[in-house]
């Protein structure tokens, strides 16, 4: 395994997202909705600020809590709803046009043709969140916001957007059909998204699995400005989890 | 060069190929014939590297395919039925993209010269999924051979085209060969693998069914034909008679054709003359050959258009 072979796998894949109006589409959906979302939160803290300033019994309301984490937050669904588009052409696309088989038939391991895909999804979508910098830029003109817990948040971000991309791309390799590789990654991620949510309710230890499992609560922390490894290896071992997977399922490509 | 023993291959229920052996000298050009779905694509696919085999073994330079991938696909060049084209890429970027993966070391210089070759220079700049078929056949096999492999692999590269493109390719085709590459290409075009090929291999229902030199595989049962001006049951009969002639039928008016165990063109010539002889061809025409050991059935599959790895 080289980088130099993962590497030229990663930019045809980026690329392709700038040549193509998908990328395009998603890139501005998703500037636009942050946004909107980023000015909405804003008048939110604002009116919440001005409130507290009248009270002299009530501490200034925190910009962390009440205007960057809800923000981040909004940030993943956006994420959560918009990755399963640009993650559902890795392989489908290949597949349909026949293309894959210049990568099979070419000297790479599966493992490059993956981790490949996958990387330049990922740069994409790095692409993307280096567009919403322009947020945190904003606060600190104007305020004084923790620069460790922007940095949390973002880390947050791109460990949730981490494992959509890898369930995304999981879904994709199942399928000739982008429609249906984005459909069931959707369902699959919504479905570890609101886990901890059934696992609230479960008792017992299938309530523990579920909390476990879900997306959700690992990144709460870590919103705030906590770092806990648990959560770190629960993400690591999601993306891995499915990378292998993807991984397998190529394989078995030569098999039919 | 390419060594294949008792490979099989089989999709669940269906066999779809079935204890193939043969051997590719170096720098032939071997045509594989045969119906489709009769098992050619899926043995290319299997030499390319992109499908494993249930059984048996190929090796290309002396490396098994499936033992040493990496290694055999740096040596070998590959054009599927439907060229693996990225269609949002340009031209230029789609061939410095197969250079890259194929482990080129001089990326561009290899670019411009394999786009020289078959003739893409002037469409650098356009998208794949612009071009028109022959140019898109073009890229195929600009992406097979830009890592300059000794081994090539195409599968039907002139499906498609109009008969000016064919001549183009095939031409193409032949002047790589030159070069000291090792060639198997398949095809249903019948006179190509007469103009191109030393040897075919006619495979059906996935097995060989034959395999030599179109000149041996002609002489093998020689089949005579001929045109007379005025046909008549007396010629048929005065055919039959004919030292070396096993058997002989009217096809249409005025045209018979014969199965002789000798060359017996020249006392065949003799009997027809008195009934106006027009015509006698003592080689048995490919097409014959093939629809012969194919059967009709195999003919009847080569004329609707289902590719070949559908039905697999």
């Amino acid at each position: 395994m080289t980088m130099r072979n993962i590497l030229t796998v990663a930019q045809r894949e980026f690329a392709h997202y700038l040549a193509t109006p998908i990328g395009w589409l998603v890139l501005c959906a998703f500037l636009i909705i942050t946004g909107l979302f980023f000015s909405l939160q804003t008048g939110w803290y604002a009116t919440e600020a001005v409130q507290a300033s009248f009270n002299p019994y009530q501490e200034p309301v925190d910009l962390g809590a009440h205007l960057i984490a809800p923000f981040f937050g909004d940030v993943s669904v956006i994420l959560l709803m918009l990755c399963p588009a640009l993650s559902m052409r890795l392989f489908a696309e290949d597949r349909r046009q026949r293309s894959l088989e210049l990568l099979l038939t070419s000297p790479l391991s599966t493992a490059e043709i993956v981790l490949g895909k996958y990387l330049g999804g990922m740069l994409f979508v790095t692409l993307m969140l280096t567009g919403t910098l322009l947020y945190p830029l904003l606060l600190a003109w104007f305020g004084d916001p923790d620069p460790g817990v922007v940095l949390c948040s973002y880390l947050a971000v791109f460990l949730q957007v981490s494992s959509f991309m890898a369930v995304g791309m999981l879904a994709s390799a199942f399928t000739e059909s982008q429609m249906v590789a984005l459909v069931s990654s959707f369902a699959l991620l919504l479905a570890f998204w609101i886990a901890s949510w059934a696992g609230a309710v479960a008792s017992g230890t299938l309530g523990e699995v579920l909390a476990y499992v879900s997306m959700l609560p690992h990144t709460e922390q870590l919103g705030k400005g906590i770092i806990h490894s648990k959560d770190f290896v629960y993400y690591l071992s999601f993306v891995s989890f499915a990378l292998f997977a993807t991984h397998q399922r190529v394989e078995a490509y030569r098999w039919e | 060069m390419i060594v294949v023993e008792n490979l099989s291959k089989r999709f669940g229920a269906t066999h779809a190929v079935q204890d193939i052996s043969f051997q590719v000298q170096k720098g032939e050009i071997l045509g594989f014939l045969g119906p489709n779905g009769a098992g050619k694509t899926t043995t290319m696919r299997i030499l390319a590297g992109s499908l494993g085999a249930t059984a048996g073994t190929a090796t290309i330079g002396g490396l098994d395919v499936a033992q040493h991938p990496r290694q055999v696909k740096r040596r070998l060049g590959y054009l599927p039925e439907a060229p693996p084209l990225y269609r949002d890429m340009t031209v230029g970027g789609y061939v410095r993209f197969a250079a890259r993966i194929k482990g080129v070391q001089e990326v561009e210089a290899a670019t411009e010269k394999v786009m020289e070759r078959v003739g893409l220079t002037e469409m650098r700049q356009r998208l794949v999924g612009h071009l028109s078929k022959g140019f898109q056949q073009r890229a195929g096999l600009a992406q097979a051979l830009v890592h300059e492999p000794e081994v090539l692999v195409l599968d039907e590269p002139t499906s498609g085209l109009d008969p000016a493109q064919r001549k183009e390719i095939r031409d193409l085709i032949r002047n790589l060969a030159a070069g000291e590459r090792t060639v198997i290409l398949s095809t249903h075009v019948l006179p190509e693998v007469d103009d191109l090929c030393e040897r075919v291999i006619i495979i059906d229902r996935g097995r060989i069914a034959a395999m030599d030199s179109i000149e041996k595989l002609a002489q093998a049962q020689r089949l005579v034909r001929l045109q007379v001006g005025r046909p008549s049951d007396a010629l048929l009969r005065a055919l039959e008679q004919v030292p070396g002639v096993s058997a002989a039928e009217q096809l249409a008016e005025g045209s018979y054709a014969l199965r002789t165990n000798r060359d017996a063109r020249a006392d065949i010539a003799r009997a027809a003359a008195p009934y106006d002889l027009l015509e006698l061809a003592g080689r048995e025409r490919l097409e014959d050959i093939y629809l012969r050991l194919t059967g009709s059935q195999g003919a009847a599959a080569a004329q609707d258009g289902a590719q070949p790895g559908e039905a697999e």
